[in-house]
C-alpha cells in the first residue's frame, strides 16, 4: 500500500525538521514496516513536457513514426509506436538518462535504423495506470520544457507499507489511522477526523426518492448505509483528487469513482456508488445457490448460500464487499447515484473474496473486521467532499442507516505492576497514559493512582485486534520503545537438563556417515508421485495423498526414503563416479500411530517414522561393501561389540533385487533392509550406475544404541590362542550365517569365527561354495596343545558334514 | 652348516641394532647381503653338501635371507626416512587424497542453534510434521478463518475425519511442538525446536514448499519482553559475531502477545549496507513474543502462574545468509555440487 506524505500532512502537522526519513523508520519501529520512501520529483527526473513537431513514417517499420519534438532546450528526433501520436500534442518525454518509474532506462539508441533521443511516454511507463494503447497527451496549456513532476504537481513522498505487517489493524489500511500513529510517536496533535465532514443532511423538502433498505442477514451484515443523491454530473476529477491517486498508484477514472476511492484510503471504510437509475430499493440477502451476477470486471460470477449479495430485490447490484455488477455501475450517463458504506462480517467476505479469486481493495479491508462506526463518518466525508465536486448535488431523502452492530466500549483492566513484570521494566506512569490516550484509548480512572488503570479501547481497535491486557502490553511496548527496554535474562533455578539421545544419536550418524564413510547428506522431498513410485515398483495404493499437492509429482506422502535416493544418484550419475548418500528423514503412513491428534475425542495422528536411508553408486561389490559399512557404522555407535548379521527377508519391497535383498539384524533386533536395487528400474529410470540401497528404522536403532546393557571388560587372556583354518564347501543353498552359529556353539573352547574367504567358481561345480574360516581356540585355564585343538577340529568337521552336507575344500 | 648361518644371523641383527647412520647401514649391507657378501658366500658353499643336507640348509638359508634383508629395510627406513628419497624432493607435492563426505548447511546451522541452547540448558525436541488441525492452528490461536488455513497456504492430507473435514496437514511451523511439549513437560519448560516445515507455494529461487525452522520456548514464572531480547541479542553475538546488534519492532502473530520481528546488524557489511541486506545494514532474521495466554492455556499451563517467551529462525535464511547461497532449492536438490561445498 502506497501512502502519500501530503495527504498525512491533511491530519498531522509534521514539522520541517523531522526528515521523511526519520518518519519511515520511526513508523517501522512501532506500527508497521514501511519497505520505501519515494520522492515524486525523483520518479519523473528527466521527464518535460515537448511538443511534437513532426510526425513521419518509419523506413524500415510500417508501425512506427519518425517524430521530431520540441522540448524547449532542443528539438529531439524520437521513433514512436503509438498509434496516436499527432502534430501539435503535449506529450511527456523521457529524455536520454532518464529512469522510468517502471524501471525502463532511457537511452540513445537506434530503432530499426533510426535515432532515437528519448521516448515519448505511456500512461502505464510513468506509473500512472494501466494504459498502454497509446502516448498520454497532455493538456493544451502545459509549458514546454515543464519538468513533468511540475505538470503533475507531483511534489508529494510517497511511503510504501508492507501490507503483509498489517494483518492484525484494520484501522492502518488508510492515511487517517497511519496519521494517528505518527501523531502518537512524534506526540503531535491529531486533527479529529469530525473536522472534515458535515453531519447535518436533513435534504429538506427535497425527499422525491426516499431509499427503502432492507438487511435479511443482520449477522453478515452488522450496518448499512445509503443515500440517493440526485443531480450528479459524472466528469473529469479536479486536479486535487487525480494527483492524490496517481500519488498512492490508482488511476483516476471519474469524479464519483475517484471520490469512493479517495474516501477509502482517507479513512479506510469501501464504499460503493451504484447508478440510481438500476436501484429502486435495496435488500442484502445471502445469493441463493448457482446465482450468478456479472461483476464490473465482466467476469461471470457463480455464486452460492455462502455469498452475501446487495440485490434490489430481483436483480444483484453487488457482491457485498468484494464487486459490484456491471449493469449498476456508475457511467457517464449517470445523473444520480446511491451510495453505499456498509460494514460486512470479516469471515463472510473472506471466504467469499477467496472463493471467487477476487481480493479487491474493499474485500481486503473487510476481512480485517472494520468498525462498523466508520461507516457513517465516511458516508459524510463523502457527500461533503461531494458538495464540493457536484455543487448542484441534491439528497434525495435522508440517509438510511441499518443498524445491528453492538458495538460497546470495551474497558480493559490494566494493573501497572502486572506491566511492568511484563516487560521487565517499569515504564513511568505518565508515559503510558500519554501514549495510550495518543492512540485513542480512554483512561476511565485516571485520577486514582494506586488502582489497576480502566482502559477503554477506542472502536477502531476494539473489533478484534485489543481485546485484553497482553494486547495493551503490546501498545505501551512498541510506543514506549523496544530499543529502551534493558535487557537482562531470567534468573532461573538450576536443573537438570534432559538429554535428547534420539537427536543426538542421529548428528553422530550424520557425522560418521559423511566424515568416515565419504557419504553426502540429501534432504529429498517428503512427497513422492506416482510415476516414480510405480518405476520403481512400489505400491502406492496404501500411500497417504495431499488433498492439495502443487504437482502430480509429488501427491503422495512418502513410505520409505530410497525413492529419493535414487533420484540423488540419478542427477549425479552423470558427473561422478563412485558416490554415496544418506538422508534421516520421516516417512508417513495411514495406520494410526501413538500421538494425539486433538486432546478431545482420543484419536491419533497416522504413524509417522524416522528413518536413515543410504545409497551406493558405482563400481565394486556395492551390495558387499553397504553391509560392511553398516556394521562398520553400528561399531562406531554402539560402545561394545555388536555384531551385524544379514538374514534372509521374510518379504521384499517392490524395488528391491529378487535375490540381493537382506535384514539387517543386531543384537537379535531387525534393523532395516538392505538391497540391490530391481534389474527393470534401470531402464525404467535411466539409471547408469548400479544402486544399492538400506533403509534403517531410527527408533529401533536408537533402543539398541541406548538400550544395550553395559559393557564389560574382559581380563586379558593368559593363555596363548590356537588358530586352525577351515574351508568348507557347501550346497548354495546352505547360508553363511548357520554355518558361522553351527561353528560358534560347537565347543566352549572356540572363542572366535571369522570368515576369510568366500569362493565360488570353476574349481567346484553346481554352483557349491566354499566358505573359508579362521578358527580361534582359546582356554581361560590352560595351554591348548595342538593335538587337543586337532581332536576338537576333527569333529567339527564331521558335524558340519553331517549337519550340511557339505566337505572339507581340498586345495 | 645350519649352525654357522645361525651365528651370521645373530652377528648381523646384533650389529644392526646398533645402527645410527646411513654409511654404517651401507657397510653392514656390502659385508653381509651384498652379492658378495658373507651370506651369499655362505649360501654359495651349499653346493658342497649332499641332497638331504643341501634341502635342510637351504631351507634356512633362503628363511635367514628373507628376514634379514627385511629387518634390514625396517631399520634404513626407520633412519633414512621413506622409501625412495634418496635427494631432495617436491615437498610442495599434495598428499595422498581421502575421498570426503558431505552434510547438509542446513544440519550445520541447526547443529550450530542446537549447541548456543543445549549450553543455556534448553532440551531439544522434535514433533511430528504430519500434524492435525487442532495442534498447528488452533491451540496456536490461529482463528478458523485465518488466512494461513487456506488450501493455498496449507498443505492437506487426504484423510478426512467422522465429520468428513479435512484436519490433517503438513505442519506450516514448528509452533505445534510448543503445545506438544507443554502438555508433556508441564512448566517450567526451556526447548529448542528444531524442523522441516511445508507451505503449499510454487518454489522458485526465493521460495520452497520444504524448509526448517528452529523455534525456542522459555516457561518459568515472571518471563518478560526483556528476557527475549537478551536471548535474541546471544543468538545473534553467537551466530554473527560480538559486535551484532539487534534491533526490534512490532509483527503480529497469532500465538504471541506482544509480538515481534528482530533484525540484526548486517554481518557482513557490520551495519554499513551491503548488496545481502539490501543496503539497509540490517538483516531480519527473527519472529519472536511473549506467549499467548491461550497458547498457555491450550498447553495445560496456567497463564496467571506462568509466562514465556518464544522465538522462531528460518533455518534456510540462516544458512542463505551463512553461506551467501541464492537459490533456496539447493538445499533439497541433492545436486553434489553444491553438498560438496559443505
Amino acid at each position: 500500500m502506497y501512502i502519500s506524505y501530503n495527504w498525512l500532512k491533511d491530519f498531522v502537522r509534521l514539522p520541517a525538521k523531522i526528515k521523511p526519513e526519520t518518519v519511515a523508520a520511526e513508523l517501522t519501529g512501532h506500527t508497521v514496516e514501511v519497505e520505501g520512501l519515494n520522492r515524486q520529483a525523483d520518479q519523473f527526473s528527466k521527464v518535460v513536457v515537448g511538443r511534437v513537431l513532426e510526425v513521419r513514417p518509419h523506413p524500415n517499420a510500417d508501425r512506427l513514426r519518425l517524430t521530431v519534438v520540441d522540448v524547449k532546450t532542443k528539438r529531439l528526433e524520437i521513433v514512436c509506436g503509438a498509434p496516436n501520436v499527432a502534430v501539435g500534442q503535449l506529450v511527456p518525454v523521457a529524455l536520454v538518462g532518464a529512469k522510468l518509474p517502471n524501471g525502463l532506462e532511457i537511452k540513445e539508441s537506434l530503432i530499426r535504423g533510426e535515432k532515437s533521443s528519448g521516448m515519448i511516454c505511456a500512461e502505464d511507463e510513468l506509473g500512472l495506470g494501466k494504459e498502454h494503447a497509446g502516448i498520454l497527451v497532455l493538456r493544451d496549456n502545459a509549458k514546454v520544457g515543464l519538468p513533468f513532476a511540475k505538470y503533475l504537481s507531483a511534489d508529494d513522498i510517497v511511503l510504501e507499507i508492507d501490507n503483509k505487517s498489517l494483518s492484525n489493524r484494520p484501522d492502518l489500511l488508510n492515511h487517517y489511522g497511519l496519521a494517528r500513529e505518527l501523531a502518537a510517536i512524534f506526540n503531535l496533535p491529531l486533527k479529529p477526523y469530525e473536522k472534515f465532514y458535515q453531519r447535518k443532511w436533513d435534504a429538506p423538502g427535497h425527499q422525491t426518492h426516499q431509499l427503502s433498505v432492507k438487511v435479511e442477514d443482520s449477522e453478515r451484515c452488522p450496518r448499512y448505509l445509503a443515500v440517493r443523491v440526485d443531480n450528479i454530473k459524472v466528469q473529469e476529477s479536479p486536479a486535487w483528487l487525480k494527483a492524490r491517486l496517481i500519488s498512492i498508484g490508482q488511476r483516476p477514472i471519474n469524479n464519483i469513482v475517484d471520490l469512493t476511492n479517495y474516501v477509502m484510503f482517507d479513512c479506510g471504510q469501501p464504499m460503493h456508488a451504484f447508478d440510481a437509475a438500476a436501484v429502486k430499493k435495496i435488500e442484502v440477502r445471502r445469493a441463493a445457490a448457482n446465482e450468478s451476477v456479472e461483476t464490473l470486471d465482466e467476469q461471470e460470477r457463480i455464486l452460492d448460500n455462502g455469498d452475501l449479495v446487495i440485490t434490489d430485490g430481483r436483480k444483484i447490484l453487488a457482491i457485498a464487499g468484494v464487486m459490484g455488477a456491471r449493469h449498476s455501475g456508475v457511467t457517464s450517463e449517470t445523473t444520480a447515484l446511491v451510495l453505499e458504506s456498509a460494514n460486512f462480517l470479516a469471515p463472510a467476505v473472506r471466504r467469499t473474496a477467496q472463493k471467487l479469486g477476487l481480493r479487491t481493495e474493499a474485500s481486503v479491508r473487510f476481512e480485517k473486521s472494520l468498525d462498523p462506526l466508520l461507516a457513517e463518518s465516511a458516508m459524510f466525508r463523502f457527500l461533503t467532499l461531494l458538495q464540493d465536486l457536484c455543487p448542484e448535488m441534491k439528497l434525495a431523502g435522508v440517509p438510511v442507516d441499518v443498524n445491528n452492530s453492538q458495538s460497546r466500549p470495551v474497558a480493559i483492566e490494566l494493573d501497572l505492576d502486572w506491566l511492568a513484570g511484563k516487560i521487565g521494566q517499569v515504564i513511568p506512569r505518565a508515559e503510558i497514559l500519554g501514549g495510550l490516550k495518543r492512540l485513542g484509548f480512554t483512561i476511565k480512572n485516571e485520577s486514582a493512582e494506586s488502582e489497576p488503570l480502566s482502559v477503554v479501547v477506542p472502536s477502531w481497535r476494539a473489533t478484534k485486534d485489543v481485546s485484553r491486557r497482553e494486547d495493551l502490553a503490546e501498545e505501551v511496548l512498541r510506543l514506549y520503545g523496544y530499543d529502551q527496554i534493558v535487557s537482562h535474562l531470567p534468573v532461573l533455578p538450576m536443573n537438570e537438563p534432559e538429554a535428547n539421545e534420539a537427536r543426538q544419536l542421529e548428528r553422530r550418524i550424520k557425522q560418521i556417515l559423511a566424515w568416515k564413510h565419504s557419504l553426502n547428506e540429501a534432504y529429498n522431498y517428503s512427497f513422492v508421485g506416482e510415476e516414480q513410485l510405480k518405476k520403481l515398483n512400489i505400491d502406492f495404493f496404501q500411500h497417504l495423498r495431499l488433498v492439495n499437492p502443487l504437482a502430480e509429482t509429488q501427491g503422495l506422502l512418502r513410505q520409505s526414503l530410497v525413492p529419493g535416493l535414487v533420484g540423488n544418484i540419478k542427477t549425479n550419475q552423470a558427473r561422478n563416479e563412485d558416490f554415496g548418500f544418506f538422508e534421516i528423514g520421516t516417512v508417513f503412513f495411514r495406520a494410526s500411530g501413538n500421538l494425539p491428534k486433538d486432546v478431545a475425542n482420543g484419536d491419533f495422528l497416522p504413524y509417522q517414522e524416522k528413518r536413515l536411508g543410504l545409497a551406493l553408486a558405482g563400481g565394486g561389490d556395492l551390495f558387499d561393501r553397504l553391509k560392511g559399512l553398516l556394521a562398520s557404522l553400528l561399531k562406531n555407535l554402539v560402545d561394545h561389540e555388536v555384531a551385524v548379521e544379514f538374514a534372509v527377508p521374510e518379504h521384499c519391497p517392490g524395488w528391491a533385487h529378487e535375490y540381493a535383498a537382506a535384514k539387517v539384524m543386531a543384537a537379535g533386533r531387525e534393523l532395516g533392509l538392505i538391497a540391490a536395487l530391481r534389474p527393470s528400474a534401470y531402464v525404467d529410470l535411466n539409471l547408469k550406475k548400479s544402486v544399492v540401497l538400506a533403509e534403517i528404522n531410527l527408533p529401533a536403532l536408537a533402543e539398541l544404541v541406548f538400550g544395550t546393557t553395559t559393557h564389560h571388560f574382559q581380563e586379558l587372556p593368559k593363555y596363548p590362542p590356537v588358530s586352525r583354518d577351515l574351508a568348507f564347501v557347501v550346497e548354495p543353498e546352505i547360508l553363511y550365517n548357520d554355518v558361522r552359529r553351527e561353528i560358534l556353539q560347537f565347543d566352549p573352547l572356540i572363542r572366535s569365527v571369522e570368515l576369510f574367504d568366500v569362493y565360488t567358481g570353476d574349481q567346484l561345480s553346481g554352483g557349491q561354495k566354499s566358505l573359508a574360516f579362521h578358527i580361534l581356540y582359546q582356554s581361560p585355564d590352560q595351554t591348548l596343545t595342538a593335538e587337543a585343538v586337532d581332536t576338537i577340529q576333527q569333529s567339527l568337521v564331521e558335524h558340519l558334514v553331517q549337519k550340511f552336507g557339505g566337505r572339507l575344500r581340498d586345495f | 652348516m645350519k649352525e654357522k648361518l645361525n651365528q651370521l644371523r645373530a652377528e648381523f641383527l646384533e650389529q644392526l641394532a646398533k645402527a645410527k647412520d646411513g654409511e654404517y647401514l651401507r657397510e653392514l649391507e656390502l659385508k653381509y647381503l651384498s652379492r658378495k657378501g658373507e651370506l651369499s658366500q655362505l649360501i654359495h658353499g651349499l653346493k658342497d653338501l649332499g641332497l638331504e643336507l643341501r634341502r635342510e640348509a637351504g631351507a634356512l638359508a633362503n628363511q635367514i635371507k628373507t628376514e634379514l634383508q627385511a629387518e634390514f629395510s625396517r631399520v634404513s627406513q626407520a633412519i633414512s626416512g621413506p622409501a625412495g628419497i634418496s635427494g631432495p624432493v617436491d615437498v610442495t607435492l599434495p598428499g595422498e587424497s581421502f575421498p570426503q563426505g558431505h552434510l547438509n548447511p542446513i544440519t550445520l546451522v541447526q547443529n550450530e542453534m542446537e549447541d548456543i541452547f543445549i549450553s543455556l540448558g534448553f532440551k531439544i525436541l522434535d514433533g511430528p510434521e504430519l500434524e492435525s488441525d487442532y495442534y498447528n492452528f488452533s491451540a496456536l490461536n490461529v482463528s478458523p478463518d485465518h488466512p494461513a488455513r487456506d488450501m493455498q497456504d496449507t498443505f492437506y492430507v487426504d484423510l478426512p475425519n467422522r465429520e468428513g473435514k479435512y484436519d490433517l496437514l503438513m505442519r506450516t511451523q514448528t509452533s505445534p511442538v510448543q503445545i506438544r511439549a507443554m502438555r508433556k513437560y508441564g512448566a517450567p519448560l526451556k526447548a529448542l525446536i528444531p524442523g522441516r516445515c511445508f507451505r503449499n507455494e510454487a518454489t522458485d529461487a526465493r521460495h520452497e514448499h520444504t524448509f526448517y525452522q528452529v523455534e525456542g520456548l522459555l516457561i518459568d514464572r515472571a518471563i518478560n519482553f526483556a528476557n527475549l531480547k537478551n536471548l535474541l541479542e546471544i543468538v545473534g553475538r553467537r551466530l554473527f559475531g560480538p559486535e551484532t546488534k539487534l534491533r526490534m519492532r512490532p509483527k503480529f502473530f497469532p500465538f504471541v502477545e506482544p509480538g515481534n520481528n528482530g533484525e540484526y546488524t548486517c554481518f557482513l557489511c557490520q551495519g554499513r549496507g551491503c548488496r545481502v541486506c539490501k543496503y539497509t545494514g540490517w538483516l531480519e532474521i527473527v519472529g519472536a513474543g511473549l506467549v499467548h495466554p491461550d497458547v498457555l492455556l491450550a498447553g495445560g499451563v496456567d497463564p496467571e502462574k506462568y509466562s514465556g517467551l518464544a522465538f522462531g529462525f528460518g533455518l534456510n535464511r540462516l544458512a542463505m545468509l551463512k553461506y551467501n547461497i541464492n537459490d533456496v532449492r539447493l538445499f533439497n536438490s541433492g545436486d553434489l555440487r553444491f553438498l560438496e561445498q559443505f
